[in-house]
């Protein structure tokens, strides 16, 4: 096989899913259940405007519940795309192209799942953008020492950027897809995104020098956006929360979350759409190694953590010795248990090419990381000076059914994307080819 | 249309079927005429002699007339504002008028702040001795009740609207019977009230129906209703007692002498403070009460162990009467020692109390201890009644009843189907009485089973007068005229005699004040009667226990029965401001429990929330028991005033009724068993151990200092401002009594938000009052600490909103501007001390209008999702700024006082400019005692406490 037709080949493989989508029935299966989810999240939004945000679980001293912990959540995950692709692009790790395109999506959409979650928290969300410093009558400006007003900042900045990396990605491959239309409709539809790409030697170097330099932001960006999330729990005085620890923790924390949807996604992807041949064993291996090296890194944050409380003593150590047995010790251990015993599998080359083994170890860290969340602010806040203040949280239905819609609104698109829109950057996969056949 | 419409009204056609043409024809046909005749007399003249142009002046008129339904009903009356001149009323400028709240027969001297002719807060009278600007929680709370949406507005007949034409109908009907009887069958059944002109009108009535009788009962002063007691018999000065010895006496304790016994403690303790004397405190009692709390020693002793402690302490003391030497444990012999040496020393100046529900003999026992010391006429005296008619009790009204002489009974507030001993089978026999006729503000359990149910005008809003704690005779005046189809008690029985007589001119009579002199006393609040003669300080006045305690029982366990501390009898249950105040002892709220010990709670393999039946003499209530540290081991407590089966939304389904527990003799077996089952007992406090931390801290002496802390750095600027409001709580004054909490929701508009809502840990009290207790839980050191915002200089809360809604004011203050919440609750989560309230529902917006006539104009009503959280009053600061302003002068020390600190009896909490050195609280913070909460946060709080002292005793 030559390597044109092998090129070819993957072109044909990734741009002909859209318009002659492989597993229908399966994708249908899951937009159904995406789209009920969806359905879900609206309703649990209207409850929320129609009551307000009493409808949870949320008290004092647990101001905070799930809207804070569930936004940490998605956006940790969104940080396992960018440092997929852009990391590994400025570092020439070209194993990527086959598991970039889905990880920016991913990416894209745990963002604006994130970014819903701190306007839906808001006692008033309809004011949501008195936290953007804009011109106004009132002559106020938003409250600078906050790490809240960063966090704005972060999180909208972190959005535009990830947008323009992923549509900056895909447009050749739009290209492609609009030259192998063979509908009207499609062509139009791919047309639109491609923005007149004709794959000129001027495109192709405008687009290496826009996508690299969106990639040298974005990288930067992981860490910032999270330290700043960080910064959300660090910067306040309460027992649990107030460590410097917390940004480098959050950060491989959000990596190693974030690694272990990619794993999800790939091997979702590769049984649905039967990409075996461009997301291969190598790749999964690839993810499981990812997922591994950033567990351990988590692994060492908990450690770190426990030894700053242990070392600061009185009430940081109070905290942790609570954490630990206290009334939500379960979340504690189950975390603990979830994110780093069956991890242990990733030791094995064997385990990590196992697509089964592999998905299963990234629901449990997802599942697990999403429980560390919850461990640290409920239990920063449910005790953390006065003994008594101490308030137990229990979430409600619609702390859950927020949560599960945000799942609504991640999968919707997520389908959307993998039906409408090539999943896989074959071009970059096809320069991988060339390089390999030439060199 | 039933009455006189016969089915032979419809003239039924001669033959086969009649059409009428015209209306004209119908109207002649003489059934019809005869119809309307008889329904309509007036009409029928002109029947047949319709012009249009009539008909529409007819309708005219009628409909203009039909307005006139809403003008007042009585000309308008004279009432005298406190301080302000009466004319020139200004809009947004508040009048307030002396006035007076009553409940069990004790009136509180009160001051009430109107604006717009809206009652909106009750003040203590600053110039009344038994009050010196204080107030309890449950007076407090009584504005809301004047608000009530569930009040009663219009009388009913048979559970039906009716209306008073109706009634006074009925009345003058009754009153020919009783003229023609003598009063034979008529029965008047009241409260524990002493309103003087009450007492006269009832004289009268006695006097015109001498057949007839009075009975006069209350469930908390007479839980057997063999009587009311002689009401006062001792006034206490507390303020003049060095030490005091008290065995099962709650003086402090909630109930209408609070304030009165809090404001003379308050005093004392202040002046021990401050090197003058003594103020030791010595109390052995079966469950913590609030002096028990603030004692310097607290003995544990079951209540039948009250007996041999008092003659144990008599013979040490050299006083006859105490008996043979009694066998004292350890424990006991070391109280008994210290209370007499404590005695000893404070000669002239001490002060034995044995608690109303004891014998007679251990009262007489009491008495003749101080009389031996020479404390008697100093820290207490006896008082005599006032002259007056005298009242039978409800277990007579019970026996005539079941004779069946009982023809009439009128109720005058009060509820015997709820809270009547099952003893007397109450329910059963007031079914069998001809008429029955209820006046209450609710159409509670009497009012639902009576022929006639009469709405009463409430204390706020009628004229009457009262007898206040130190003997003075109170004047209240109405703050607004009754908005609703209601009548005062002095109208009703004036009415009942056949003189409707408003009630203004009835109090007015009682008192033969020319008008300058009346005019001169309803701008004080209080009548300068002469007190009526002293009884001998030999005499022995005679007293009778009032709820009874079961303590010799057979099984061991000892049962208390007493009323609740928030809601009292139950006459208040329907105030969510009072069911919503924790109690002081276990933070409960929105119900009662059986208050059971940690010892026998481990015995029996409880917890909190179980369910129990207690069973006592044959009756038994059934509810969760609450495990209270420090209780003596085999006592069990449950509190009265729960459990309403009808008078309003509020007070209906919450807990459990302990009234069949009352009126039990006192060697019924009392049995406590477990029940499958919890019940939801909601606390706004979940933890109450203060180990190994200090939040309350204690020195030994008064002369004793803290030791002194280093100054913390910090990267912040200091703030410095002037003036600089701060605040200091004296921890060592404070009783927990809870008039602040009330007094800061009354001032604020803090929203009430039900039981559920505190479940979920989302009470709204700006100002909460934390309990701790530290050591073993049989035996702990108990301490209360009201938690307002700390103002904090260095404010975590400013540096997490991202808004601008956390800012500091120029005066150091720390501010919420609500207008600018989005709602990020990060100023919650910052805050180290969790004062912070969150709107997480829209809790005012679809409040009744009553409701939202009683807010304080001065305060925003907070919207749903903002935060909202203690001001200091800022609303009372900007007041004196702008009086300042104006006469171009500095805020003077005291001038803004707090709605707490006035409230408060003790004087606990101090409020001014710390900026300057000589200000009261200035002078407060410079003492030794003086420490931050949470120091080790270093958010540099402007609220800071005194320590407590453990001792009272004289420093050496």
């Amino acid at each position: 096989m030559t390597a044109r037709d092998a090129e070819d080949r993957v072109t044909r493989e990734v741009v002909r899913i859209p318009q002659h989508f492989p597993a229908r029935r399966a994708w249908w299966a899951c937009f159904a259940v995406a789209l009920l989810l969806l359905g879900l999240f609206f309703v649990s939004v209207a409850v929320l405007f129609g009551y307000g945000p009493g409808i949870w679980g949320n008290n004092i001293p647990v101001g905070w519940g799930f809207p804070i912990a569930n936004y940490v959540w998605w956006v940790g995950i969104g940080h396992a795309g960018t440092l997929i692709s852009a990391m590994l692009l400025l570092m020439g790790q070209q194993w990527r192209n086959s598991l970039n395109r889905f990880a920016e999506a991913m990416t894209l959409f745990a963002v604006i799942c994130a970014g819903l979650y701190p306007i839906l928290h808001l006692g008033r969300p309809w004011r949501f953008y008195w936290m953007a410093p804009y011109f106004n009558t009132m002559n106020v400006w938003p409250q600078f020492r906050s790490p809240l007003t960063w966090d704005f900042f972060a999180v909208l900045t972190y959005l535009i950027v990830s947008a323009l990396f992923w549509f900056i990605g895909i447009m050749p491959d739009l290209a492609s897809a609009r030259d192998r239309a063979e509908k009207r409709r499609w062509r139009i539809f791919f047309g639109l995104g491609a923005m007149g790409w004709r794959g000129s030697a001027k495109h192709w170097h405008r687009w290496q020098q826009s996508y690299r330099l969106t990639a040298a932001i974005a990288v930067p960006l992981v860490v910032s956006v999270h330290s700043e999330i960080a910064l959300l729990f660090a910067a306040g005085p309460i027992p649990g929360w107030a460590s410097t620890v917390f940004p480098p923790y959050f950060v491989i924390g959000a990596a190693f979350s974030g690694f272990a949807m990619v794993s999800m996604l790939a091997v979702w992807l590769r049984a649905m759409l039967g990409l075996k041949d461009l997301v291969t064993p190598k790749h999964l291996d690839m993810l499981g190694r990812l997922m591994l090296a950033a567990g351990l890194m988590t692994l060492y944050g908990y450690l770190a953590d426990a030894f700053t409380a242990a070392y600061e003593g009185k009430r940081e150590l109070e905290t942790l010795m609570d954490r630990l047995s206290g009334p939500y010790a379960w979340s504690y251990w189950s975390a603990v248990l979830l994110n780093f015993v069956p991890l242990q599998l990733m030791w094995w080359r064997g385990m990590r090419q196992h697509p089964l083994v592999l998905f299963l170890v990234g629901l449990s860290v997802a599942i697990g990381m999403w429980l560390e969340r919850y461990m640290l602010l409920v239990t920063g806040l449910y005790r953390d000076w006065l003994e008594s203040s101490v308030g137990y949280f229990h979430p409600t239905f619609w702390d859950w059914s927020l949560f599960a819609g945000t799942l609504g609104v991640f999968f919707t698109a997520f389908l959307l994307f993998i039906r409408f829109l090539p999943v896989i950057s074959a071009f970059e996969i096809k320069e991988e080819l060339e390089k390999g056949h030439n060199g | 249309m039933s009455d006189g419409e016969q089915p032979g009204d419809r003239a039924p056609p001669a033959t086969g079927r009649q059409f009428w043409r015209s209306l004209d024809e119908l109207i002649d046909e003489p059934a019809f005429q005869a119809r309307l005749a008889r329904r309509f007399p007036a009409i029928a003249r002109h029947a047949g002699d319709w012009r249009r142009r009539d008909i529409l002046k007819c309708l005219g008129g009628a409909v203009a007339l039909a307005g006139l339904d809403g003008c007042e009903r009585a000309p308008d009356e004279e009432a005298l504002p406190f301080v302000e001149a009466p004319e020139g009323h200004v809009p947004g400028i508040a009048r307030s008028y002396a006035t007076a709240f009553e409940y069990e027969g004790i009136a509180q001297p009160l001051i009430g702040k109107t604006r717009e002719g809206r009652p909106i807060k009750l003040e203590g009278n600053p110039q009344h001795p038994a009050s010196r600007g204080a107030t309890d929680a449950i007076t407090q709370a009584a504005l809301l009740g004047l608000y009530d949406p569930d009040r009663s507005a219009a009388p009913r007949r048979l559970g039906a609207p009716a209306d008073w034409a109706l009634f006074d109908t009925e009345l003058a009907a009754l009153r020919e019977r009783l003229d023609s009887t003598q009063g034979s069958g008529f029965r008047l059944l009241t409260g524990s009230t002493r309103s003087p002109t009450l007492l006269r009108q009832i004289g009268a009535l006695l006097e015109r129906w001498p057949r007839a009788r009075w009975h006069a009962w209350s469930p908390v002063a007479d839980g057997a209703g063999s009587g009311l007691p002689a009401r006062q018999t001792r006034r206490l000065h507390l303020g003049e007692a060095h030490a005091t010895v008290a065995f099962d006496a709650d003086p402090l304790g909630p109930g209408p002498l609070q304030t009165w016994h809090a404001t003379g403690w308050g005093q004392r303790r202040r002046a021990y403070q401050a090197g003058d004397g003594a103020a030791q405190l010595l109390v052995a009692e079966p469950t913590p009460t609030l002096t028990g709390i603030i004692a310097g020693e607290r003995l544990i002793a079951r209540a039948d162990r009250m007996e041999p402690l008092l003659r144990a302490l008599a013979r040490a003391l050299g006083v006859s009467g105490g008996g043979s030497a009694p066998r004292l444990s350890p424990a006991e012999q070391a109280f008994v020692a210290q209370a007499a040496k404590a005695l000893d020393e404070q000669r002239g100046h001490g002060l034995v109390l044995v608690a109303e529900h004891h014998a007679p003999e251990l009262q007489a026992l009491a008495r003749q201890i101080d009389a031996a010391l020479g404390n008697l006429g100093r820290t207490s005296e006896l008082a005599a009644q006032r002259g007056g008619p005298t009242a039978a009790s409800l277990a007579e009204l019970a026996r005539d009843m079941a004779a069946r002489q009982v023809e009439t009974l009128f109720v005058l507030e009060a509820n015997p189907l709820y809270a009547a001993p099952p003893a007397l089978q109450f329910n059963r026999l007031f079914a069998r009485v001809k008429q029955r006729i209820h006046a209450g503000l609710h159409v509670d359990e009497t009012g639902a089973a009576s022929h006639w149910h009469l709405p009463l005008a409430h204390a706020l809003e009628s004229w009457s007068d009262g007898e206040a704690a130190d003997g003075s005779i109170l004047l209240a005046q109405p703050l607004v005229r009754p908005w609703m189809n209601v009548r005062s008690r002095h109208e009703l029985l004036s009415g009942l005699l056949g003189d409707p007589t408003p009630d203004r001119a009835l109090v007015r009579a009682t008192w033969a004040l020319d008008g300058p002199q009346w005019a001169a006393a309803l701008v004080q609040g209080w009548v300068d009667a002469p007190p009526p003669a002293q009884s001998a300080a030999s005499a022995s006045p005679e007293e009778r226990p009032v709820l009874r305690t079961s303590s010799a029982s057979a099984t061991g366990l000892s049962l208390l029965v007493r009323p609740d501390p928030s809601i009292w009898d139950g006459s208040f249950a329907s105030n969510p401001w009072l069911q919503e105040t924790p109690k002081p002892l276990t933070k409960i709220t929105w119900g009662n429990a059986v208050h059971i010990s940690p010892a026998l709670a481990e015995e029996r393999g409880l917890a909190n929330g179980d369910l129990v039946r207690l069973e006592a003499g044959g009756h038994s209530v059934t509810g969760p028991v609450w495990i209270v540290p420090g209780q003596e081991r085999d006592t069990v407590l449950v509190h009265l005033g729960h459990g309403r089966s009808a008078g309003s939304r509020v007070a209906e389904g919450v807990g459990f009724s302990a009234t069949p527990l009352l009126g039990l003799s006192p060697d019924a077996d009392v049995r406590l068993t477990r029940m499958e089952g919890r019940d939801e007992v909601v606390t706004t406090q979940a933890h109450f151990r203060m180990e190994p931390d200090e939040f309350v801290r204690f020195v030994e002496t008064a002369a004793d200092p803290l030791p002194p802390e280093e100054p913390r750095p910090s990267f912040y600027p200091p703030q410095e401002s002037k003036p600089a409001w701060g605040m200091a709580i004296d921890l060592d004054l404070c009783i927990g009594c809870n008039a602040c909490v009330v007094a800061c929701v009354a001032e604020n508009n803090v929203p009430m938000v039900g039981k559920k809502q505190v479940a979920k840990g989302r009470e709204m009290h700006w100002l909460r009052v934390d309990r701790y207790h530290s050591g073993s839980p049989d035996d702990p050191e108990h301490a209360f600490q009201p938690v307002p915002c700390m103002h904090c200089e260095n404010a975590p809360c400013e540096m997490g909103c991202p808004v601008n809604a956390a800012v500091h004011s120029p005066d150091g203050l720390n501010l919420q501007v609500y207008n600018r919440c989005i709602g990020t609750r990060t100023c919650s989560a910052y805050c180290p001390y969790k004062v912070r309230r969150f709107n997480w529902f829209d809790y005012t917006g679809g409040d009744p209008p009553e409701l939202k006539a009683q807010r304080n104009p001065d305060v925003t009503v907070r919207q749903r999702g903002v935060m909202e959280k203690c001001t200091y009053c800022i609303q009372r600061i900007s007041d004196a700024r702008i009086a300042a302003k104006k006469e171009d002068r500095p805020i003077a020390d005291g001038e803004v006082v707090t709605a707490c600190q006035a409230a408060c009896p003790t004087q606990a909490i101090v409020f001014g400019d710390v900026s300057e050195a000589d200000t009261q609280v200035s002078r407060k913070k410079a003492t030794g005692r003086d420490y931050d909460l949470l120091a080790e946060a270093n958010t540099r709080p402007r609220t800071t406490y005194q320590a407590r002292i453990r001792k009272g005793e004289r420093p050496a």
